[in-house]
């Protein structure tokens, strides 16, 4: 590939200033293709502001729109303006943006705390500011008591909070997370969202990716779905849920007594069938799942039922999936 | 508690973006065992040429008597260069100085031998005459004066230094018989093998070896290493220009061969300091030299090291791209001893980095040309002609040390070859960055 000899110039970031009017992120028909291959095709997109969900599954798109993001790739057409600035051509609107990239490798020789803190020296800060900031974003993770310990030592959930720290150096405006809960166990899952929750209600424009609906769900409301690299869907979670209430949906509810409870629940208008895939299941159909499960609470303790557990199976990204292309992948 | 911030000066700047990257690349290494195998493999293959020099030092070099004076020919105790003096007869056993009165005693052979040495002292630049007959075996009063003055130059007892200016070197010395015939083979050799240690180490072991090897497997992955374990993510995701990343990387680079450079620079020259033939304990005169070394091989590791890692920016196998490069390099170092003037030597790193070896030796060791040539000529006593009679270390020193091919002077052909150099690095700077501000990373 010829370099780009036009990238070669002075440096730009001293003089950098975002551009007031221009929103956080915006994508204009931004294509990326790889001979044949569409990775991403014709997105348009503005975000400004809140948490957004960027759902899909493998292969969607993800990655290579956070790469664009990123300045790692250029746009085979179309154009991205990060604060109104081309990050492809000039890396200073990542002085107001964090990355938490999704890949595994890290420096595992450095501490934490040498990580971050040499990280944000790349932000323009000082030796003495960034050891400051260092222990400001550690703490925000929760990570200052094991801060001096070698990367290589942590768990996958402390790695996964040591990278969101170094992106959260010189408390950027917006903050890109490639997929920050894939292999990390329960609890670290709960910090990294209490964290990306928090985030967003500061006023900072974050964008989290993930392939597992429940995941943004317990983070966000507002979402954007790709789907084979274009935009299938974009807006509230739950006007989507609403519209899907009203295609069938399965209940599965772990319980001692599956019979007993039946008797009680096929009273509901809304419930259309029951099965009885075991000894202590009960697998409910309805097409209005908010129904059902405004019922199911009072209706479980009215008659004293012992209830295990209560899933909703389909409800996931693939049924969305499904539901907004109507059935065609 | 936060402190008032403080002004920006040169170092709080530096100390900020490009002396993060610096930093970062100068831990990375440490941590490498990579790099502890490159710098140790070329820590024992100096060490070794070190070792070979060291025991030549330590051996003497055999005397060797070239005008056949200290013989005893006739058995009457007094070797033949003492009769000669003394005007009686080497051949007749009954005429010898223990006939004089008072009697003279007989000299211990040993004292006619490398009696004669070469008179450096009393050589001065643009002189064509030159040499003293210590022995007094040419000013003999029997001599005729055809014999005293041979060459005919109407000196007696000389020899005629002729530097010929189109071939670029002295022609034979034309000696008249018996003048500095019997020179100091050890001291002589030692000081030319010391001389052709310096060269072949400084050249060969420090600017090929070193300057190559050590950017070939240090710097080629400098870029091409975080690209391929995605740890470039991180540094990418930065307000920070891509070239100032890869300037970044080769300063770090820098900070770690750059003092193993100087490290192994000043170790080698106090071995050989110590080691080499010296008036004193130590050759303090050797300093220039040490500094033209490490100076040439900071240079090229610089120059190599912003190609290399272009090449590996540019492309996976990098070192596959690189190899070609070290392998003309070589070539092209081996022209600098045959060929100086040759002109394709402006199209190499290492051309210009010899030079600068080259033109030191010319101001730390003067009329290093002549000492070459009165080494090969030996003293001419041989009849063989020009090299039969050639002093050991001779021939090494003339194939290490080569002019500089500038036609201009040492210090000019320095700074030029600097120059040179540093202009170089700048320009593979821009094409490495340009490289890699085009390369999409996955």
């Amino acid at each position: 590939m010829m370099p780009d000899i036009q990238q070669v110039g002075p440096a730009q970031t001293q003089q950098w200033a975002p551009e007031i009017s221009a929103p956080v992120v915006l994508l204009e028909n931004v294509s990326k293709t790889y001979g044949k291959i569409h990775a991403l095709s014709e997105i348009t997109l503005a975000l400004s502001g809140g948490v957004t969900g960027i759902l899909g599954m493998n292969g969607a798109g993800k990655s290579t729109l956070f790469n664009l993001l990123m300045g790692k790739l250029k746009p085979s057409s179309g154009s991205i303006k990060l604060f109104g600035t081309d990050p492809w051509k000039n890396p200073a609107p990542y002085a107001r943006i964090g990355f938490v990239p999704e890949h595994e490798k890290m420096h595992d020789w450095m501490t934490a705390h040498s990580f971050v803190s040499l990280f944000a020296r790349l932000n323009g800060l000082t030796r003495d500011e960034a050891k400051v900031e260092a222990d400001r974003v550690l703490d925000f993770v929760g990570l200052t008591d094991v801060a001096h310990k070698q990367i290589g030592r942590y768990s996958k959930g402390m790695r996964q909070r040591v990278k969101i720290a170094h992106a959260l150096v010189n408390d950027p405006d917006l903050i890109v997370l490639d997929e920050p809960l894939q292999g990390c166990d329960p609890l670290a899952r709960t910090t990294i969202m209490n964290v990306i929750r928090e985030l967003g209600k500061m006023g900072r424009t974050v964008l989290v990716s993930s392939h597992i609906l429940h995941e943004i769900e317990r983070i966000t409301e507002q979402i954007v779905i790709l789907h084979n690299g274009r935009l299938l869907a974009l807006g509230n979670l739950h006007a989507i849920r609403e519209k899907m209430d009203n295609i069938p949906h399965t209940i599965s509810i772990g319980c001692e007594n599956p019979k007993e409870l039946a008797k009680d629940i096929i009273n509901n208008d809304a419930v259309f069938g029951i099965s009885f895939p075991s000894n202590d299941n009960l697998q409910v159909q309805t097409h209005n799942l908010n129904e059902v499960h405004k019922e199911l609470p009072s209706l479980i303790v009215a008659n004293g039922h012992i209830v295990n557990s209560i899933d909703n199976p389909d409800d996931d990204l693939g049924s969305i999936l499904n539901y907004l292309t109507g059935g065609l992948n | 508690m936060i402190s008032p911030p403080k002004k920006d000066n040169v170092f709080r700047a530096l100390d900020r973006k490009l002396g993060a990257v610096a930093e970062f690349t100068m831990r990375q290494y440490r941590t490498k065992l990579s790099t502890w195998v490159v710098l140790g493999i070329g820590f024992i293959a100096i060490s070794i040429v070190v070792l070979f020099y060291v025991d030549s030092m330590q051996q003497e070099i055999e005397a060797i008597d070239n005008d056949g004076d200290s013989y005893d020919w006739d058995g009457d105790g007094y070797p033949t260069g003492q009769e000669r003096i003394y005007g009686t007869d080497p051949d007749n056993p009954d005429s010898n100085p223990g006939t004089f009165t008072p009697p003279i005693a007989p000299d211990p052979p040993e004292k006619w031998i490398n009696e004669d040495d070469f008179d450096w002292d009393l050589y001065a630049t643009g002189d064509t005459t030159a040499g003293y007959d210590d022995d007094g075996d040419c000013r003999l009063a029997d001599s005729t004066e055809s014999q005293k003055d041979k060459n005919r130059n109407n000196v007696n007892c000389d020899i005629i230094l002729d530097y010929s200016v189109i071939r670029g070197e002295w022609n034979e010395p034309q000696s008249d018989g018996f003048v500095d015939e019997d020179p100091d083979e050890d001291k002589y050799g030692k000081e030319a093998i010391h001389r052709a240690f310096l060269l072949a180490i400084g050249k060969m072991g420090f600017v090929f070896l070193l300057g190559i090897f050590l950017p070939l497997f240090l710097a080629t992955g400098l870029i091409r290493e975080e690209m391929e374990n995605s740890t470039m993510h991180f540094m990418i995701a930065k307000p920070i220009a891509r070239r100032d990343i890869f300037l970044g990387r080769i300063v770090g680079y820098l900070g770690i061969v750059w003092p193993y450079i100087i490290a192994m620079g000043v170790l080698v020259g106090l071995i050989s300091g110590f080691a080499g033939p010296s008036s004193g304990f130590f050759r303090f005169a050797d300093l220039g030299m040490w500094m033209a070394i490490i100076f040439a091989t900071m240079l090229a590791t610089l120059v190599y090291g912003m190609l290399f890692c272009a090449l590996g920016t540019l492309w996976k196998r990098g070192i596959v791209l690189a190899l070609p490069f070290a392998a003309w390099e070589l070539g092209m170092a081996i022209v600098s001893f045959n060929a100086p003037s040759a002109s394709i030597l402006r199209f190499s790193v290492i051309g210009w980095s010899l030079n600068i070896i080259d033109a030191a030796a010319l101001v730390v060791w003067p009329n290093m040309s002549l000492f070459i040539n009165m080494g090969l000529w030996g003293g001419g006593h041989n009849t063989g002609g020009y090299w039969d009679n050639s002093i050991e270390g001779a021939g090494a020193l003339s194939a290490f040390a080569s002019d500089t091919g500038l036609g201009i002077s040492p210090i000019a052909t320095i700074v030029v070859s600097t120059v040179v150099l540093l202009f170089q690095a700048i320009i593979l700077w821009i094409i490495g960055s340009a490289v890699f501000k085009g390369k999409e990373i996955e």
